[in-house]
């Protein structure tokens, strides 16, 4: 993807938007797996009992979270887990390397997990002479590409097979001009293959932590996970503190909803429940808070930790299918992107990177209110007198403006009146970028007040 | 302060109100499970045979041999022609293993297999996949699996749910990412 000096959402996702092709054929890729999960879910007739148990089994961990947390431990030691805890993300990334540097670890192959690129582990390693081989397809297209994810599900969404073709035949040694998946995916297994066997070590993010039995969960449908954690002697989990579940049952009704409202599939292939290290083997597992203490302290902010990252959400936002998972300034895109990340957002400019619409509050697994969060998000943002750009300005200006009826009727019918008698070209740059790719109405002959009063009152 | 003090400390100021555990009690659809766990294997790219008894799982496993496929097995009464290496990394050129499987859930299609005799690798690293389940054993819902399933301390288990399988370029699904690359599960 293009890259640009500024980190704005808007002039992101203006770059993004110059391939009017590319942004219809993002937004119809997305929908189709927006699609697919309409029909998984209604095909269970307890979707939304399950909706409403994740959401109230979410809460009532999160809300018992020291508790779960010191049970998870206790019960992992005595399976045999050495567990971690890091307040932050360098201390995670000291944490791993630690691990890997007693164990003079050389090459690790990771699974995905997006708690490691939010704490930008693969550079710190890299730094450090450790050589990361990210093994999920998409993740290691991206990795070969030199890029984030622009999705938390589907990392390499935003690219086209051509441009796998090309980038695999550069780096894998494939035929030139080959665009097959079939036969880009074959390679990439037997590239793979050949990492698995040599790995020293494997990481794997983490998608539950059973408490009551001092186990992870994780879940992934090609068998990366699998292959990387059962080769090599040591395995490290690092997982985010709000992953907990009190016990197997709570498990249950998440798996029952991941994959069904990520990708419409009944589960994923492979969801693995480890309870200890293979045998002659050890097995980590890094509790990280990075803020999420601090979230839990906002009782509105706190609904996001609900989240069990299907990227539901994103397949069902129109401003995410038409502006691609580069332009939110955070390493989580989308609406749970900007519910989780909207704080460290220096531009502060993603709170603003959606409408409203709460189509993602409808698909969301756990419930987790998005639309809500986004619009406190702003709130908070204009208390600390962050608003972006113009909006600083204007902003005040149109408050008092909608605050007052004399002037706001006297200002709209300046507004018909001018719609009706000046040329469009003369009022279009009033319009700003709203304007940029829509026209101006056709003005009504009265306000909306007359109108009632005259027909209604 | 260590890292964990901090964070339980920090965990006291939550702002959300202590909310109860919900009590789990979904309705589990019991007609015709072994229908409803071959349509959604389907589903995951699986191939359900109600074999009945092991008679045909060896016979399978014979012709296998016979083309000189290197076959592995971990069920009981069944004979292959490989066994277990010291080295999990030795069971690269496996291109079947036949493991048990301990549950099938019908609404997925997932079968719960426990850790394997030998190695944790071995479902995962073979080219081809043959699972055995027990008729008796197919459960409706993810509810009752767990409440089956065994996954003891220090152990491991894995929800099987067809072969290994990526869309990750253009949405293109196709099978055989990283794991097997066909799964085949016989009912006995």
């Amino acid at each position: 993807m293009s890259h640009t000096a500024s980190k704005i959402h808007a002039d992101k996702a203006a770059i993004f938007c110059k391939d009017e092709d590319r942004v219809n054929w993002h937004s119809k890729a997305l929908w189709l797996l927006r699609e697919k999960r309409d029909r998984a879910a209604s095909s269970l007739p307890e979707w939304e009992q399950l909706r409403q148990l994740g959401s109230e089994i979410k809460l009532h961990t999160l809300t018992n979270l020291a508790k779960y947390l010191e049970m998870f431990e206790q019960n992992c030691q005595a399976n045999g887990i050495q567990v971690h805890w890091a307040k932050d993300a360098a201390e995670h990334n000291e944490i791993v390397h630690g691990i890997l540097s007693h164990h003079q670890v050389k090459k690790l192959v990771k699974s995905k997990s997006m708690l490691t690129e939010e704490c930008h582990m693969n550079p710190y390693l890299e730094e450090r002479g450790i050589e990361v081989i990210d093994t999920d397809l998409g993740e290691r297209i991206i990795q070969l590409a030199g890029q984030p994810p622009s999705h938390i599900v589907v990392p390499a969404i935003h690219l086209k097979k051509e441009e796998v073709g090309e980038l695999f035949h550069e780096k894998i040694g494939t035929e030139a001009g080959a665009s097959d998946p079939t036969y880009l995916t074959r390679a990439a297994r037997a590239h793979l293959r050949e990492q698995f066997l040599s790995a020293d070590a494997a990481m794997t993010g983490v998608n539950m932590a059973i408490a009551e039995k001092g186990a992870v969960v994780v879940c992934t449908n090609e068998g990366n996970a699998d292959m990387g954690a059962n080769l090599p002697k040591v395995q490290i989990h690092s997982m985010g503190m709000d992953k907990m579940v009190p016990n197997l049952d709570s498990a249950a009704v998440l798996l029952r909803m991941l994959a069904r409202n990520a990708t419409g599939q009944p589960v994923t292939t492979y969801s693995s429940f480890y309870r200890g290290p293979k045998a002659g083997g050890e097995m980590h597992v890094v509790i990280v808070d990075n803020g999420r203490s601090n979230m839990l302290k906002d009782k509105i902010l706190a609904e996001s930790l609900k989240c069990i990252r299907c990227g539901g959400c994103m397949n069902t936002c129109p401003v995410y299918r038409r502006s691609g998972g580069h332009s939110y300034n955070y390493t989580i895109p989308g609406p749970i992107g900007i519910a989780v990340g909207a704080q460290k957002d220096d531009t502060n400019s993603i709170a603003w990177a959606c409408t409203l619409c709460g189509s993602c509050t409808q698909v969301c697994p756990t419930k987790v209110p998005l639309d809500k969060i986004i619009h406190h998000h702003r709130r908070l943002k204009a208390e600390a007198g962050n608003l972006p750009y113009g909006k600083r300005s204007y902003m005040p200006v149109v408050g008092k403006v909608m605050g007052s009826a004399p002037m706001l009727n006297t200002s709209m019918a300046m507004a018909r009146t001018a719609l009706r008698i000046l040329p469009g070209s003369l009022l279009k740059p009033f319009a700003g970028a709203w304007g940029k790719y829509r026209e101006l109405p056709v003005a009504p002959k009265s306000s909306f007040e007359a109108w009632y009063k005259k027909n209604r009152s | 302060m260590s890292s964990k003090s901090f964070i339980l400390k920090a965990l006291e100021q939550t702002a959300i109100a202590p909310q109860p555990m919900p009590e789990i009690n979904v309705a589990p659809r019991v007609d015709d499970l072994i229908g409803q766990f071959e349509t959604n294997l389907n589903t995951v790219a699986g191939v359900l045979h109600r074999a009945g008894s092991l008679d045909l799982v060896q016979e399978k496993v014979n012709t296998l041999v016979a083309e000189g496929k290197q076959v592995i097995s971990l069920v009981d009464g069944i004979n292959a022609n490989r066994e277990t290496p010291e080295d999990q990394h030795d069971l690269k050129d496996i291109d079947f293993a036949v493991i048990p499987g301990e549950l099938a859930v019908a609404e997925n299609g997932a079968i719960w297999v426990k850790q394997p005799e030998g190695h944790r690798v071995t479902p995962f690293i073979c080219e081809n996949l043959l699972l055995v389940v027990e008729a008796d054993n197919v459960v409706a819902n993810m509810h009752q699996a767990v409440k089956k399933l065994t996954l003891d301390s220090g152990k491991f288990g894995a929800f099987i749910a067809g072969p290994s399988k990526t869309a990750d370029i253009e949405q293109a699904l196709v099978v055989g990412a990283h794991g097997a690359c066909s799964l085949n599960v016989y009912l006995v």
